[in-house]
């Protein structure tokens, strides 16, 4: 039984209040990302009810706000928009790519099994950013480090849940120990199924369900569960493919090009010496035959 | 092929620049090992004046690292555990086995090493210092020969560095490690024509030509198997098209100046070229190797834009 703590996130009950991520700001004390912007009215995204637009430094947490209007996005009909929502943030995964490559030991697994950072380790190498296949962990220009999430770590040693959890008013974000969320999860996606709404499934852990996308442009489309980098500590129920939520359907950890990236330098390292040994070769050979001619009779 | 939901890590000309310069120490290392094993007694005065241009450039490397990351002290991290990073073990050095920037770290370090007995040696050889106890060490086959692995492992760590994230086009293919690899080598080799052929050692420079010649050739079959093995994948194949390897640098820098002027210039039959014109042919490699550390640095970014 994993003691591994985090979160699951039913996006079929968030209402995109955005709680969490003021939760998050302000247990977090996160700056605001462009105070000038914020001054001149000009921070907002302008094309949606999202206003940061995507996880930074400064945005540990962000609402996803996922319009679909029916039958384009181009189109002027509105009569039957769907939108999605999604509070999203690091997913602490079981196989961390950010962890995997940093350089320093800034980035670390807590007792939680959750991924911090040391601040005072961090480098800003920005490896990390790199190396993350869900565009989570983000360089910070002011302090010339990275931030991400940290699932509240001091609050979890306080014996607390995660701040943005605690805020959540639908019950959308649930804070706990994996397993026991993972049992929840299941539960609740065949609670939907038994309601007609088969399009539910998860996003993070295989725990065996499948089903059909009921509305949206996708409507029609066979979703199943999804299990990435050896699962994700924070997870999701989602109703719709993962790329509407950006949300990668095939993440995968950047070591996967370790091995076969230096085996194939290596060997092109020795096709190269043998090359420059050939040419040194080839010269005494010349030289030798040119030696060995006798001279043209005058 | 990952999805492209990535951030982009920011590395931009500091580091770009820094790569290429460790680049070309670590290939003008690798041709003055190559003179040293493979030739003969008249050509080690070329190798003895290639000896003097590694450490100097990765004198400058450091530099841009630092600079990059802002801060001096923060350099040293790579190299030493911090304090706070005791969850990875006791060692007071700092290596991630899984990170190829702590491999690359470790490597620049011990080939500034090799590179600082190569520069010694070549003072010695040039009667400015007498230290005549150092010959036994530069030249010994077993130290020249770590010496060559350090040196390659810093030519190619980067490449694989790229390769080991999930940015667009670098992770999309195995073969960037190779890439730099290779490009690294052309650009020892092309240092090697300048110094020989301004140094008028024409047997030298004759063995050089042909190493020259070969090497532009490996590379110009690695980049297109890479770009093959892109073009095997239709995301990548799309930003490739788009914007590739940032357009015009890439088809004039990389495949123009870094592998046709070689490829034709110095081909088995082509003309003998006369003084001056081996080492004008090394200098325009040069150009494009540092075109083809551009497109490679900057194909990620297009990618996303794409």
């Amino acid at each position: 039984m994993s003691e591994n703590r985090g979160m699951f996130v039913d996006t079929s009950v968030c209402t995109g209040c955005k709680a969490c991520q003021v939760a998050c700001k302000q247990w977090n004390e996160l700056e605001m990302e462009d105070e000038a912007a914020v001054r001149n009215h000009t921070a907002f995204i302008g094309d949606s009810y999202d206003n940061t637009g995507h996880l930074s430094s400064t945005n540990w947490r962000h609402v996803k706000f996922i319009e679909q209007m029916a039958p384009t996005t181009e189109s002027l009909d509105r009569s039957d928009p769907r939108w999605l929502m999604m509070s999203d943030s690091c997913k602490h995964c079981e196989q961390a790519g950010c962890l995997e490559v940093c350089p320093t030991g800034a980035l670390y697994r807590t007792q939680f099994g959750s991924v911090d950072i040391h601040q005072d380790v961090c480098i800003g190498c920005r490896y990390c950013v790199g190396a993350c296949p869900f565009g989570v962990i983000a360089f910070n220009h002011k302090t010339g480090r990275v931030n991400k999430c940290t699932l509240c770590q001091d609050r979890l040693e306080a014996d607390q849940g995660a701040a943005c959890a605690k805020a959540c008013p639908t019950a959308s974000l649930t804070f706990g120990k994996v397993d026991d969320l993972k049992a929840m999860a299941s539960a609740r996606v065949k609670a939907l199924h038994g309601r007609g709404q088969t399009d539910a499934y998860i996003y993070g852990w295989d725990l065996g369900n499948s089903g059909t996308i009921t509305q949206g442009p996708n409507k029609g489309t066979a979703v199943q569960d999804v299990e990435v980098v050896g699962g994700l500590n924070v997870f999701y129920l989602l109703l719709d493919k993962p790329e509407v939520y950006k949300l990668p359907a095939h993440a995968a950890l950047p070591q996967r090009n370790f091995a076969p990236s230096a085996g194939v330098a290596l060997i092109s390292a020795a096709v190269l010496g043998v090359t420059g040994l050939a040419a040194f070769r080839r010269r005494r050979i010349e030289e030798n035959a040119t030696a060995a001619t006798p001279p043209a009779a005058s | 092929m990952p999805d492209s939901y990535v951030l982009h890590p920011e590395w931009e000309w500091p580091i770009m620049l820094a790569l290429f310069i460790a680049g070309v120490a670590s290939g003008a290392y690798a041709a003055m090992g190559l003179i040293h094993v493979a030739g003969d007694r008249g050509d080690q005065v070329v190798a003895h004046r290639l000896a003097f241009i590694p450490l100097p450039l990765m004198a400058i490397v450091p530099l841009f690292l630092i600079f990059d990351l802002g801060q001096p002290g923060r350099f040293l991290n790579l190299i030493f555990r911090s304090p706070g990073a005791a969850e990875r073990g006791p060692s007071p050095l700092m290596f991630n086995v899984n990170s190829p920037m702590n491999w690359g770290s470790l490597a620049i370090l011990i080939f500034s090493g090799f590179a600082l007995v190569a520069f010694l040696d070549a003072l010695h050889h040039s009667g400015r210092l007498r230290l005549a106890w150092l010959e036994g060490i530069a030249h010994n086959i077993g130290f020249l020969a770590v010496g060559e692995v350090t040196s390659i492992v810093v030519s190619g760590y980067s490449g694989v560095l790229l390769n080991v994230t999930n940015q667009g086009v670098w992770s999309d293919t195995f073969l960037v490690g190779a890439l730099f690899i290779v490009f690294s080598e052309l650009s020892g080799l092309a240092v090697a024509a300048i110094v020989s052929d301004r140094m008028a050692a024409t047997r030298t420079s004759a063995a050089i030509r042909v190493a020259f010649f070969g090497a532009a050739v490996v590379s110009a079959v690695v980049l297109v198997i890479f770009l093959v093995s892109l073009a095997s994948d239709g995301v990548a194949l799309r930003a490739l098209v788009a914007s590739l390897l940032v357009g015009p640098v890439f088809w004039i820098g990389v495949v123009g100046a870094a592998l046709l002027v070689p490829l034709v210039l110095l081909a088995p039959r082509a003309r003998h070229l006369p003084n001056g014109q081996l080492a004008m042919v090394g200098v325009v490699v040069l150009i494009g190797v540092l075109a083809f550390r551009y497109a490679m640095f900057y194909s990620a970014i297009a990618f996303v834009q794409s």
